[in-house]
């Protein structure tokens, strides 16, 4: 069949604009290659542009690379813990509690949550955030101090990793809760009507019909926050007292782990060229490390579905691609030909 | 505020300083330390100038830029002045050594390899450094029931070295005679960003107690251990927060928060920031280190800080252009700006409305001859 002209311009614009982005991200990895590269190279301990400054004391690129590595994971990872549950915990209630009128307020003000510029958290965070927790830090300082954790010299001014942890959390509420929430309800009515009609309660049916369903969209929803969190600047940069090394230490001033974004921000109009270079080769890393994120996210996607990559159709609803497939534990719905039957319906 | 020498500030500067004045929110300016008219240094801007500087550098000038800017603009309303602080001093002279800059702002004068690069930028006579902001770095505290607090210089390199970590550590007892001091810890906040004050902080440091401070100076905070916060609004909104707190920032920048009397040189005396203080001090403590012919980089001997007329750590933040421009237009809209900049009025506006410090008359008159090399 002839291609008519509208199809070919339109699979035209469409192929080209799927092929820049693959263009931008060659060109942002080839910018960051290129210029990081004297700083990787350099002999970081007799160059005097690389031992005075920001990257002062330290013996190479990765020495002072893997300090930075290390604090943007461990401050991410906190945030997720803090932030994941909660997020979740929104979007089943939002789901499958809340009544219809509430859910829709709900589900508003928590993409609401997502158009407050991170500028604003920080402030928020300083202002409002680092007072608030100082109780909190001083009280886990004395009790728990044996965890190294919460032990150190506790905080007097609230620029902990706690700090910046907490108003990160709530950044990444809302891509967690929002994403997961359009999961959940999409679990098929036949599925929780199934489990109901088994005399399962209401939290035994989201256990076992709704949650086995959604888990790998919510596995990929929090590694999305976590990707937001990785990338955070500007609220880290406000609100946590950093110092570049390798600290488990949360309740702190003076031994946070710093990440590579917020130390790129804070450090970079200052630099001289070859420490500039050394930071874009910190952001070299982020990006390496935002990838990963990425393939372990699809990695955990693929193998929670065994031999099912097929696309899921969207209903409109979802605004986010949905990883989730209609699988539901047989074992949890107490049998092979219940979950046969519902499988068939849906496919 | 009150002007001594209105007469050859001219309606219109007065106009717009006034109106500046109006919404400037910095601490206590005072105009009472202007040199007099007779022997400083005026400059007439030309009210027919058009055109556009493009500029930026340092953020610890930031707010003086904004005041010359647009006192400059209100005599001569056909320019365009645009000086981006966020680049701050590594990123000014960066972009300046590039070409893309007309001049920029930097807390410290050019090192041997700008100066080199500089003569492939403006050609054989290369940049100009020129101090045009000087303030002087507070040590700001918040401590329940002491408003009066006087510190040494070896005191305060103990306790940003953070050797000492207590209130009523027997150092501090001994400066503050009479005082009672609570055993509260001390917090020592700093800044977690690169910064020109730190960088005059850590000089001041080094050069007075290098046998205390041993770290490098510069302009990363070098002490790990501190309480690090970005830009010096944080400094001292964390200080302010705080209990036990202490940290420094630019002068002009700390509100109505308490600033510590600082000893002066080796004596007992101890001596509160003003901005009188902060010029007798560059006064006294500036010795020329030119790079090149009309250069007016400053080396400060601390040592030479020993009345108590001056505060003892002066902040200096230079401009650098270039001696020979590729447009002449730009050339002379440079020259004018600097030269206002450069003037009595200028650093008055600077003083009033960003709380800077007016630099001597004898720097302004080198300034003029530096200038006059532009081209």
């Amino acid at each position: 069949m002839k291609a008519r002209p509208a199809d070919r311009i339109f699979f035209g614009f469409s192929f080209g604009s799927a092929a820049l982005i693959m263009v931008i991200l060659a060109a942002v990895a080839l910018f960051l290659i290129i210029r990081a590269m004297p700083a990787i190279v350099a002999n970081w301990q007799t160059n005097s542009l690389l031992t005075t400054g920001p990257t002062a004391g330290f013996s190479s690129f990765w020495a002072y690379v893997g300090p930075l590595l290390f604090g943007t994971l461990w401050v991410s990872l906190i945030a997720l813990i803090i932030g994941a549950p909660i997020a979740i915990g929104i979007a089943l209630f939002i789901s499958h509690y809340a009544p219809r009128r509430l859910a829709g307020i709900l589900g508003y003000l928590v993409d609401l949550l997502a158009a407050v510029p991170s500028i604003v958290f920080g402030l928020w965070g300083i202002i409002v955030i680092r007072p608030l927790l100082l109780p909190l830090t001083q009280w886990l300082n004395d009790h728990l101090g044996f965890i190294p954790l919460f032990a150190g010299q506790a905080s007097n001014t609230g620029s902990t990793i706690l700090a910046g942890s907490v108003v990160l959390a709530v950044m990444i509420l809302p891509i967690i809760s929002s994403i997961s929430r359009e999961i959940f309800l999409q679990t098929p009515r036949l599925h929780e009507e199934a489990a109901l009609a088994l005399g399962a309660t209401r939290w035994e049916m989201i256990r076992m019909a709704v949650l086995p369903y959604a888990r790998s969209g919510v596995v990929s929803a929090t590694l999305l926050g976590l990707g937001r969190a990785l990338g955070e600047t500007m609220a880290i940069a406000l609100i946590i007292s950093p110092s570049i090394g390798v600290s488990f230490k949360i309740l702190t001033d003076g031994s946070n782990a710093q990440t590579i974004a917020a130390n790129l921000a804070l450090n970079f109009p200052e630099s001289n060229d070859l420490q500039r270079s050394a930071l874009i080769g910190s952001g070299l890393m982020l990006f390496v490390v935002s990838l990963a994120v990425n393939f372990i996210a699809r990695w955990i996607v693929s193998r929670s579905t065994p031999g099912r990559p097929k696309r899921q159709r969207k209903d409109g609803r979802s605004a986010v691609p949905s990883n989730a497939t209609s699988r539901v534990d047989a074992v949890a719905l107490g049998g092979a030909s219940v979950s046969g039957a519902l499988e068939g319906e849906y496919e | 505020m009150k002007f001594k020498n209105a007469a050859v500030v001219g309606a219109v500067a007065l106009t717009a300083a006034l109106a500046l004045a109006g919404c400037s929110a910095t601490s206590t300016p005072s105009a009472s330390t202007t040199p007099t008219a007779d022997a400083g240094v005026t400059y007439k801007v030309d009210p027919t100038l058009t055109g556009t500087l493009t500029a930026g550098g340092s953020s610890a000038q930031a707010n003086a830029q904004t005041a010359w800017t647009a006192a400059f603009k209100a005599q001569a309303t056909g320019v365009t002045i645009n000086y981006d602080k966020s680049q701050g001093s590594g990123g000014g002279v960066t972009n300046w050594l590039a070409g893309s800059y007309d001049f920029a702002g930097t807390d410290s004068s050019l090192n041997p390899t700008q100066v080199t690069s500089a003569q492939t930028t403006c050609g054989a006579g290369g940049g100009l450094d020129i101090p045009a902001y000087l303030s002087g770095v507070a040590i700001i505290y918040n401590l329940a029931g002491v408003s009066n607090l006087k510190l040494s210089s070896a005191t305060i390199a103990s306790i940003f070295e953070l050797k000492i970590t207590t209130w009523n550590d027997p150092a501090i007892a001994a400066d503050n005679a009479g005082v009672t001091l609570p055993a509260t810890p001390i917090t020592v906040v700093t800044r977690s960003d690169g910064s020109g004050t730190t960088a005059n902080f850590t000089k001041y440091l080094k050069d007075t107690q290098p046998s205390i401070f041993t770290q490098a100076n510069g302009t990363a905070w070098p002490v790990p251990g501190t309480s690090g916060q970005q830009g010096g609004a944080g400094v001292v909104n964390t200080v302010t927060a705080g209990a036990g707190t202490i940290g420094y920032a630019d002068n002009s920048s700390i509100g109505s928060v308490t600033a510590a009397q600082v000893q002066v040189g080796t004596s007992k005396k101890f001596v509160a920031y003003s901005q009188t203080g902060a010029t007798n001090a560059f006064e006294a403590a500036a010795t020329a280190a030119p790079t090149g012919t009309g250069d007016l980089s400053e080396t400060l001997d601390y040592s030479k800080i020993t009345n108590t007329d001056s505060y003892p750590i002066p902040l200096l933040s230079y401009v650098v252009a270039c001696t020979t421009f590729k447009d002449a237009a730009q050339a002379k809209l440079t020259k004018a700006y600097l030269s206002f900049i450069l003037s009595d009025v200028g650093q008055k506006v600077a003083s009033v409305n960003a709380g800077s410090a007016p630099l001597p008359t004898s720097i302004l008159k080198e300034a003029v001859k530096s200038l006059a090399l532009i081209k």
